[in-house]
C-alpha cells in the first residue's frame, strides 16, 4: 500500500512535469523560464523515485508527518476508507445539487444517524445546532454568497 | 525615545482605545478559529470602519484583530488538524499528533505561550530595529531574496524526512508545490499557464482550499477509518491536565522559542515573504534542534518543539512585518499592505515621520501587539482544558462538523465551486502523500514561495543576467543551501557507520 501510493505519486509527478515541459515550450521565454526550470529537474527526480520504488533498492526514512493507523486489517481499512470518500464526495454532490443551506443539515443528520448510529434526539439537536451556527454566522452575519443548488436552478 | 515608548503605552491604555482593541481581539479570535476566513480579508473588511477613529484607536482595533488571528488559528490546527489560517498549518504536524496522543492541552498550552513569547519578541524587535534594520533590508535585492526562498525550501525538504530517499521525496514535494504555484496568468508576459481554459484558474490556485484539502482530508479519512475520537483510547482525565505542562515546555525550550521568534521576525521584515513561510522555516529549525536521529524521529509524531517553533514564529512575524511598513512604507505581507491603506485613510504617511513626529503612535502599535496577545492568551487559558476535551468527543459527532467547516472554509476563498474541487483534488494528493510516507510541508512551502521566487528570479536575470550568481550574499546563501542539503546526509551516514561498528 505504502509503495503503491509512492509509485502513483512519482508517476503522477512525472506525467505532470512532462506535460508542463511540453506546454511551456510554446510560451515566450518570460513565461516559460520558471516552469521549465522546475519541471525539468522535477521529472528527473520523480523518475529516480519511481525506479527506486520499482527496484526497491533502499527503504525510505521515517517521515516527519501524520501517519495513518495501521492497527486494522488491510481489507477493513480499505472498506472504511471507501466509506469516508463516499461521504466526502456525497457531501460535495449535495452542495452542488441543493446548495449549502440544505446540504449542511442534510449531511450532519444523515452522518450522525446512519454512520454514527446515534439516537434520534442527539442527531436532531446536533443538526439544529450546526445549522443555527451556519445560518447565523455565515449567512446572516457574514453574508457569504452561497450559490443556489443546481436542482433548484433547474426547477425554476 | 523612552518618553515616546511610555506615551505609546498610555495611549493604548485609554479606555476608548482599549475598547476598540478588545473589539478587534474578539473579531480576530473568531476569524482565527474559522478555517478559510483569513486575517488579511478581515482587515480589508474592517478598513472602512476606521474613518472616524483616532490613529491610535484605529491601529489598536486593526492590529489587535490581526495580532490574535495567528494565535487562535493554532487551536483548530492542534485540535482537528484543520488549519484555522494559512499561517498555522505547520502546527498541525506535531500539535495534532500530540492531540491524538491525548496531549491536546499540553500542545495548546505550548502553542499559546510560544505565541505570546513570539509576539513580545516581534513587538520589541519593531521597537528596537528600525534604525538598525534599514541597511540590512537595503542590501537584499531580488537575487538575495530569490536565494532566501531557495534556502527555505532546501531547509524544509531536507529536514522533513530522513535519509537520501526521504530527502528526494522532500524535494519532489517542494518541486510539485513550486510547479503548482505557476498555475494562472504569469506576471511577466500575461500568458495563462496550465489554466485549461478555466477562468477560475487565471488567478492561480487559492492557498486556503489547497491547505485545507492537503491537511484536513487525510485527517478526516483517518478518523473515519479509526472510528474513535481524535484522542482515541486515551483516558478522559488525562486530557485536561496538560495546559500548564505546555507553558513549562516553552520555558524548558526557551532559547528555541526565542530563536524561532527571531526567524519569524526576520522573515516578517523581508518584503513579500510572509507568515506562511516563517512558520515552516521555524519548524525546520525546530527539527534541527534534535540532538540525534532517534530524537528527530519524534518530529511529526508529537514533539512539543514542533509546536513551539511555528507558534513563536507565527506571531513574531507581525512585529517584523511592521518594520518595513512603518519605516519605509514597504509592506512585509498582504495584511501589512492593507494596513498601509489604513495609514493613508488616517492621513499618516509611513516613513521618517513615523519615527519622529508620530513616534508615540508607532510605539502604541508595539504595545497593541503585546497587550492583544497577553489578553488573548489569558482568555484562551481560561477555556483551554475545556477545548482540549473536544478531542474526546466521538468521531461520529465530530466528523460532520469538521466536514462542514472544511467545505465552507474552502468555498469562502473565492465563493466558487472551483475552490471545493481544488480542495478535493489536493485532499486526494495529501492522502496519497500520507499513505506513501511523503512529507507535506515542503509542498506547502513550495506553493507559497513559488510566485515570489519566480518574480525575484525573473527580475534578477533581467537586471543582472548571469552576474546575479556572483553577488556575495547570493554566494553565502548558496553555500548555506548546500550545507542544509548535505549535512543531514552526512549525519545519517555517520550514524549508519556507528551502528555498523557497534553491531
Amino acid at each position: 500500500m505504502h509503495s503503491k501510493a509512492s509509485l502513483t505519486l512519482a508517476l503522477g509527478i512525472m506525467a505532470v512535469s512532462a506535460y508542463a515541459i511540453v506546454a511551456a515550450w510554446a510560451w515566450p521565454l518570460k513565461a516559460a523560464l520558471f516552469p521549465l526550470a522546475i519541471a525539468g529537474p522535477l521529472f528527473c527526480l520523480a523518475a529516480a523515485e519511481a525506479l527506486w520504488g520499482i527496484f526497491g533498492a533502499a527503504p525510505a526514512g521515517e517521515v516527519r508527518d501524520f501517519r495513518l493507523s495501521t492497527e486494522l486489517p488491510r481489507e477493513e481499512a480499505r472498506r472504511r476508507t471507501l466509506v469516508a470518500l463516499a461521504w466526502i464526495l456525497g457531501f460535495f454532490a449535495a452542495i452542488v445539487l441543493l446548495g449549502f443551506p440544505y446540504a449542511v443539515p442534510l449531511l450532519v443528520f444523515l452522518y450522525v444517524k446512519l454512520q454514527g448510529r446515534e439516537s434520534w434526539p442527539l442527531s436532531i439537536v446536533l443538526t439544529l445546532a450546526v445549522w443555527a451556527v451556519f445560518y447565523g454566522l455565515f449567512d446572516r452575519l457574514l453574508h457569504l454568497p452561497f450559490a443556489a443548488g443546481w436542482l433548484f436552478a433547474f426547477l425554476r | 525615545m523612552i518618553d515616546a515608548f511610555y506615551e505609546g503605552l498610555l495611549l493604548v491604555l485609554q479606555w476608548k482605545t482599549l475598547a476598540f482593541m478588545s473589539l478587534g481581539i474578539v473579531l480576530g479570535f473568531w476569524v482565527g478559529l474559522l478555517p478559510g476566513l483569513g486575517g488579511a480579508t478581515t482587515l480589508a473588511l474592517m478598513l472602512p470602519f476606521i474613518y472616524t477613529m483616532q490613529p491610535v484607536q484605529a491601529f489598536a482595533f486593526l492590529l489587535g484583530m490581526h495580532a490574535v488571528v495567528a494565535t487562535t488559528g493554532d487551536i483548530t490546527s492542534v485540535l482537528f488538524g484543520v488549519p484555522g489560517e494559512g499561517t498555522s498549518a505547520a502546527t498541525i504536524l506535531d500539535g495534532h499528533a500530540m492531540a491524538k496522543k491525548g496531549e491536546a492541552g499540553r500542545a495548546l498550552g505550548a502553542a499559546l505561550t510560544s505565541s505570546l513569547v513570539g509576539a513580545i519578541v516581534g513587538a520589541f524587535a519593531l521597537a528596537l530595529a528600525v534604525p538598525v534594520v534599514r541597511p540590512v533590508v537595503l542590501t537584499f535585492g531580488s537575487p538575495e531574496l530569490f536565494m532566501l526562498a531557495i534556502v527555505g525550501l532546501a531547509f524544509i525538504a531536507s529536514l522533513s524526512s530522513q535519509g537520501g530517499r526521504g530527502m528526494l521525496r522532500g524535494f519532489l514535494a517542494g518541486g510539485l508545490g513550486l510547479l503548482c504555484a505557476t498555475v494562472g496568468q504569469d506576471p511577466q508576459a500575461g500568458v495563462a499557464r496550465f489554466t485549461f481554459d478555466a477562468l477560475y484558474l487565471w488567478q492561480g490556485l487559492e492557498l486556503v482550499p489547497v491547505l485545507v484539502g492537503i491537511f484536513a482530508i487525510p485527517e478526516i479519512v483517518g478518523l473515519v477509518v479509526r472510528r474513535t475520537s481524535i484522542a482515541g483510547a486515551v483516558p478522559a482525565g488525562k486530557l485536561n491536565q496538560g495546559a500548564w505542562e505546555g507553558v513549562k515546555d516553552t520555558f524548558r525550550h526557551f532559547w528555541l522559542t526565542i530563536r524561532c521568534s527571531l526567524i519569524g521576525t526576520f522573515i516578517g521584515i523581508m518584503p513579500g515573504m510572509g507568515g506562511a513561510i516563517a512558520q515552516w522555516m521555524a519548524y525546520g529549525h525546530a527539527t534541527q534542534s534534535a540532538r540525534n536521529a532517534e530524537e528527530r524521529k519524534g518530529f511529526g509524531a508529537g514533539d512539543v518543539r514542533g509546536v513551539l517553533g511555528p507558534g513563536a514564529a507565527n506571531n513574531s512575524k507581525e512585529g517584523g512585518a511592521l518594520i518595513p511598513t512603518v519605516a519605509f512604507g514597504v509592506p512585509g505581507s498582504s495584511a501589512m499592505a492593507i494596513l498601509l491603506g489604513g495609514f493613508f485613510l488616517l492621513g499618516l504617511v509611513p516613513g521618517p515621520d513615523m519615527l519622529t513626529t508620530h513616534l508615540s503612535v508607532t510605539f502604541s502599535m508595539v504595545w497593541t501587539i503585546v497587550l492583544a496577545n497577553i489578553i488573548t492568551v489569558l482568555v484562551c487559558f481560561a477555556f483551554l482544558n475545556k477545548l482540549a476535551k473536544l478531542t474526546a468527543v466521538r468521531g461520529a459527532l465530530l466528523i460532520p462538523v469538521i466536514l462542514v467547516l472544511v467545505f465552507i472554509g474552502s468555498y469562502t476563498a473565492t465563493n466558487h465551486y472551483g475552490d471545493i474541487l481544488v480542495m478535493l483534488l489536493f485532499g486526494g494528493i495529501g492522502y496519497l502523500m500520507v499513505l506513501g510516507g511523503w512529507p507535506r510541508a515542503p509542498f506547502v512551502l513550495g506553493l507559497v514561495l513559488g510566485k515570489i521566487a519566480e518574480n525575484y528570479l525573473y527580475i534578477s536575470i533581467a537586471r543582472y543576467e548571469a552576474a546575479w550568481l556572483t553577488r556575495p550574499v547570493v554566494l553565502v546563501l548558496m553555500a548555506l543551501t548546500l550545507g542544509v542539503v548535505l549535512y543531514p546526509l552526512y549525519q545519517s551516514r555517520r550514524a549508519g557507520v556507528k551502528k555498523a561498528a557497534h553491531a
